[in-house]
């Protein structure tokens, strides 16, 4: 089963999560607390995210679409960007690389 | 035939907004201020009721997750458990949303300042200057937006349906053809009125340049701006990415040949989490 990555505020996590990039909360430049890719977050967990005043988290999850749905779903995603981008100057290699990098991360 | 109004006129009519949050600036200069003191900054927090409490909340909901189980009503024991960042982050980001709603600005608007201002932070760590300062900046670059929809009602409106009419036609260029004058410079008038530094002043006026000056604070802003619109965060019909400064980009070390997913999703995930935060 293929995985997507999704990047969620804290509100919106729930234990058993699993992580899909390593969640690393620093405070004034000092890491205090870490969890790595892959590990299941527990209730334990959420709580001491929240007391070290953590954001977010990235979470995989099992990407339960049919091959035609996720080809719809990025058909459309492409077409709003081309719709966001629509007057800017794409032979431009800053806006070129943000195109790029914009339609990588919706692809994940 | 556009309006012609005076620099004069434009701050003058901005009496129809309500008072700029005079905390705003008390915080900046606490920032640049090597004897300000802890106490100096819960001083600025007690002065208003409406922060205070979300202060206090934020810090009961750090202690319920430590199951400390009190109920912290001290504002030194909150700014303990909360860090000065954090708390300075929730000053700012609470009365500017209250700045924003008594001027009866819609939900889309400030959703648009939050994820600016958001995407104007993260991008002011990887430029390693202030984030605080970067947050206003965000949150304020559209100020002089809002000064046209509450002192010219329908000359706003004209502005929206020339872009919906005709959709290549650049904002500062329909807002010059109704107001004489463009947001941006509305912005820098408002933001030297309201005493706020220099640096925030050039970033509010220079965020739609297509090259702006060469300042980190500018440039945070600018593509912060630009990136807000790219990742469609307000989910506004209009959001539309029209330049972005290549050396604004080179001044804050990006490379769009770097893995930028973990920026980006950190900028989407922050800016939903502080919209609730703020509101």
């Amino acid at each position: 089963m293929k995985k997507h990555l999704r990047y969620l505020p804290l509100s919106e996590v729930v234990e058993g999560m699993v992580l899909g990039a390593s969640l690393t909360i620093a405070e004034n430049g000092v890491t205090n607390f870490t969890l790595p890719a892959g590990h299941v977050l527990t209730d334990s967990n959420l709580r001491q995210i929240v007391r070290r005043h953590g954001e977010f988290a990235c979470v995989a999850e099992e990407d339960t679409r049919s091959d035609e749905v996720r080809e719809a779903e990025y058909a459309h995603l492409q077409s709003r960007l081309d719709t966001i981008f629509s007057r800017a100057d794409r032979s431009k290699p800053a806006i070129a690389g943000l195109y790029a990098a914009v339609l990588a991360y919706r692809s994940l | 035939m556009p309006l012609h109004l005076s620099e004069s006129e434009i701050v003058d009519r901005a009496s129809l907004l309500p008072a700029f949050p005079s905390v705003v600036n008390d915080i900046l200069q606490t920032l640049d201020d090597d004897n300000a003191t802890l106490g100096a900054l819960i001083h600025l927090v007690e002065r208003d009721p409406v922060i205070t409490a979300r202060v206090l909340s934020i810090a009961n909901a750090a202690a319920m997750a430590g199951r400390t189980q009190r109920d912290v009503r001290d504002m030194q024991v909150a700014v303990s458990l909360i860090g000065l960042s954090k708390v300075r982050e929730t000053v700012l980001g609470v009365s500017l949303a209250n700045f924003s709603s008594e001027s009866r600005m819609g939900r889309h608007f400030w959703e648009h300042s939050v994820a600016v201002g958001v995407a104007a932070q993260e991008l002011a760590r990887l430029g390693r200057i202030s984030t605080d300062y970067a947050l206003v900046c965000g949150l304020l670059h559209d100020i002089g937006q809002l000064w046209m929809a509450r002192c010219y009602p329908l000359e706003f409106q004209m502005v929206r349906l020339s872009l919906s009419l005709e959709p290549t036609l650049d904002i500062l260029e329909a807002e010059r053809k109704h107001f004489g004058i463009d947001h941006c410079a509305i912005g820098r008038l408002l933001a030297t009125a309201w005493h706020l530094p220099t640096s925030v002043v050039a970033a509010i006026q220079h965020h739609h340049d297509a090259h702006p000056p060469a300042d980190k604070l500018v440039a945070a802003t600018h593509v912060g701006e630009v990136l807000a619109n790219a990742l469609d965060l307000s989910r506004q019909d209009e959001a539309r990415v029209v330049n972005l400064s290549e050396s604004a980009c080179d001044l804050l070390g990006i490379d769009w040949n770097d893995d930028l997913n973990y920026l980006f999703g950190k900028i989407e995930a922050r800016a939903r989490y502080l919209a609730r935060i703020f509101s």
